[in-house]
């Protein structure tokens, strides 16, 4: 605000200045007038000159305006006559279009067709492990089916007749042929495969698979079981004759899904700590069973023989040494004598019984195992859920399999361990029913027959 | 023989759908009518002769009621009694444990679920289907086995029962 101002200030002192300086040019009132005169004059003059020029202007602006009028009228008549030319070309173009439809007739359907069965035979050859014997094929293809206006010639109809035809005999035959092989680990090999034919790919290693993306023929990422791959052996070193052989109807797909199958050794690690646990469990159990069943068939064996021969027991059984008892106290009366013999039994019980309690244990618990690590398995999964929200499936899916994994673990592991308690429990249970009831009545024969 | 093929053929199938497990509810079950058979045919044609046996012996002693004599009584009861029972412990374990091979199944049959799931999301459900079928296939085939083997074991087991009292009314004190 303040500089705007000084100048301001300025400016009208100059003028005062100017306005003094005039004053004192015209000294009287008589040279001023003078002066006026004067100008007046000269003014008149510029002032005519002014007009005489602008006059001069309006002439030539006239001259400008009548130029620009004919050209408008030139340019409104070329308007309509090309106007005029566009309507005839538009009639012109619909005739030719008519000619040119009336012209083509049916063909116009079949490039159509063809175009699409080009496209069609594109998707479909591009990804046939033919193409792995014979790579390049689909080239052309791709061609006919994305070039959308030109019409297909001759060359390539037949190009195309031909292929349709050479995938048809292919898909029929069992062929044998060499070709580069990409390894899992990354290097690469000639090797010799045998297509089946549009199914699969069988090299030296079991079933390969191609990548069509990148022309690659690769052995699949895993193997299926045994015997699938064991055929595929068999199919590559046959040389003539008829190979029983698996193949996968759905040329890929299904050794695909194998491939992410876990593997038996994968769902038991999957079980974690509770797995191992009770794989103990069951080995424990089972070695504590074949044990008892041993000894049991062993001590019951004896028990027969000594049965057999009840006047000369042997100490190296349990029935021998409760005769032994009896022969030690044969004048005792019948109820000293029951007492000692019950004695003598309840001293053997104790080492034919132990151990089949422990079998019966372990067989309950497994399960309770098995279900401990399917809570635990939960609690993962449901952390899963707080880490990731539900919206996979399959984060969850993959942590509630484990889960469950442990409870089929425990339920395997009690099976066989209930089994083999029941089995021993039963024969125990004979040792000692003939111990426990059979002694005494034993005891009882072998005397009446020594008294008579 | 077609009608074989034919029985066979849906046999498989059923074994298809339902899994592996089902060999071992198939062996469980089969096990089981074994040795049931086995000790019906016990019942019904060893077993009188051994009764008959027992009885002529005790008939013929004349000392019937001295402490030897009791002692000899049991010893001849326990002994029948044994053979009698032998076995039926295993039957009663076989029928305990069809429930629980099927649970196995149904435990099989859902990881095999959640595999699907987790390899290939819920988007589809025919292959969920597959590992549905395997989970309650075997739980319905071990449940019948399980029920086929305890009616008959029970009955199996009242037999017994009956058979060794009329063993014991049949041997009296002179």
């Amino acid at each position: 605000m303040k500089p705007v101002f000084k100048s301001l200030v300025a400016a009208a002192t100059l003028a005062v200045f100017a306005t003094g300086a005039h004053a004192q040019e015209a000294a009287s009132l008589q040279d001023l007038l003078e002066q006026v005169k004067e100008n007046r004059v000269s003014e008149a003059r510029i002032n005519q000159q002014r007009e005489a020029e602008f006059q001069s202007a309006r002439a030539d602006k006239q001259a400008l305006l009548k130029k620009a009028q004919s050209d408008l009228t030139a340019e409104q008549n070329r308007g309509e006559r090309l106007q005029q030319q566009f309507g005839n070309n538009e009639t012109t173009l619909n005739e030719k279009a008519a000619e040119l439809e009336s012209a083509t007739g049916t063909l116009g359907e079949m490039f159509g067709v063809v175009r699409q069965a080009a496209s069609e035979a594109y998707g479909r050859i591009s990804t046939s492990i033919v193409s792995a014997q014979y790579p390049g094929r689909d080239d052309f293809l791709a061609e006919m089916s994305e070039e959308s206006k030109g019409l297909p010639n001759i060359q390539e109809l037949e190009d195309l007749w031909f292929t349709l035809q050479t995938e048809m005999t292919e898909s029929g035959q069992v062929v044998r042929f060499t070709t580069q092989v990409v390894n899992l680990d990354g290097g690469s090999s000639e090797q010799e495969v045998v297509r089946v034919g549009t199914f699969n790919l069988v090299g030296e290693d079991g079933y390969l698979t191609y990548d069509a993306e990148n022309e690659l023929v690769q052995p699949l990422g895993r193997q299926p079981d045994g015997p699938l791959v064991g055929s595929a052996e068999d199919l590559v070193e046959a040389t003539s004759g008829f190979v029983p052989f698996y193949t996968d109807p759905s040329q890929g797909a299904i050794l695909g899904l194998l491939k992410q199958k876990a593997t038996m050794m994968e769902r038991y690690h999957a079980g974690g700590a509770v797995g191992y646990t009770i794989t103990v469990m069951l080995i424990i159990g089972l070695l504590i069973g074949v044990y008892k069943l041993i000894t049991l068939t062993i001590t019951g064996s004896k028990i027969r023989s000594q049965l057999k021969n009840p006047g000369n027991p042997s100490s190296s059984n349990p029935l021998g040494r409760i005769l032994k008892v009896y022969q030690e106290n044969k004048t005792a009366d019948a109820e000293n004598l029951e007492l000692k013999l019950d004695e003598a039994i309840l001293k053997e019980l104790p080492s034919i019984e132990s151990g089949i309690n422990v079998i019966k244990i372990f067989a309950a618990i497994a399960p309770l195992l098995g279900l401990l690590g399917t809570v635990l398995g939960m609690i993962e999964t449901f952390q899963t859920i707080t880490l990731f929200g539900t919206g996979d499936p399959r984060m969850m899916a993959g942590s509630i399999s484990m889960a469950l994994v442990t409870t089929a673990q425990g339920i395997i592991a009690a099976l066989p361990l209930i089994l083999t308690h029941s089995i021993v429990a039963s024969r125990s249970k004979s040792i000692v029913h003939i111990l426990d009831e059979q002694t005494a009545g034993i005891i009882a024969a072998h005397s009446e027959a020594e008294r008579v | 023989m077609i009608y074989l093929i034919g029985l066979w053929e849906s046999v498989r199938e059923f074994i298809a759908t339902g899994g592996d497990v089902l060999y071992f509810v198939a062996a469980a079950l089969f096990l089981m009518w074994m040795l049931m058979i086995e000790r019906y045919w016990y019942l019904k044609t060893v077993f009188p002769k051994v009764k008959k046996t027992i009885i002529r012996n005790w008939d013929d002693r004349t000392d019937t009621t001295s402490w030897y004599a009791h002692r000899i009584r049991e010893t001849w009861i326990s002994q029948a009694s044994d053979d009698l029972d032998a076995r039926m412990l295993i039957i009663r374990t076989l029928v305990a444990m069809c429930p629980l091979i099927g649970l196995l199944g149904t435990v099989t049959g859902m990881i095999t679920v959640f595999e699907t799931m987790a390899t290939q999301g819920t988007s589809n459900a025919r292959l969920m289907a597959a590992g549905i079928s395997m989970a309650t296939i075997p739980t319905m085939a071990g449940m019948v086995a399980a029920l086929s083997g305890l009616f008959i074991s029970s009955r199996l087991e009242a037999k017994v029962k009956m058979a060794k009292e009329g063993l014991v009314d049949s041997l009296p004190h002179h």
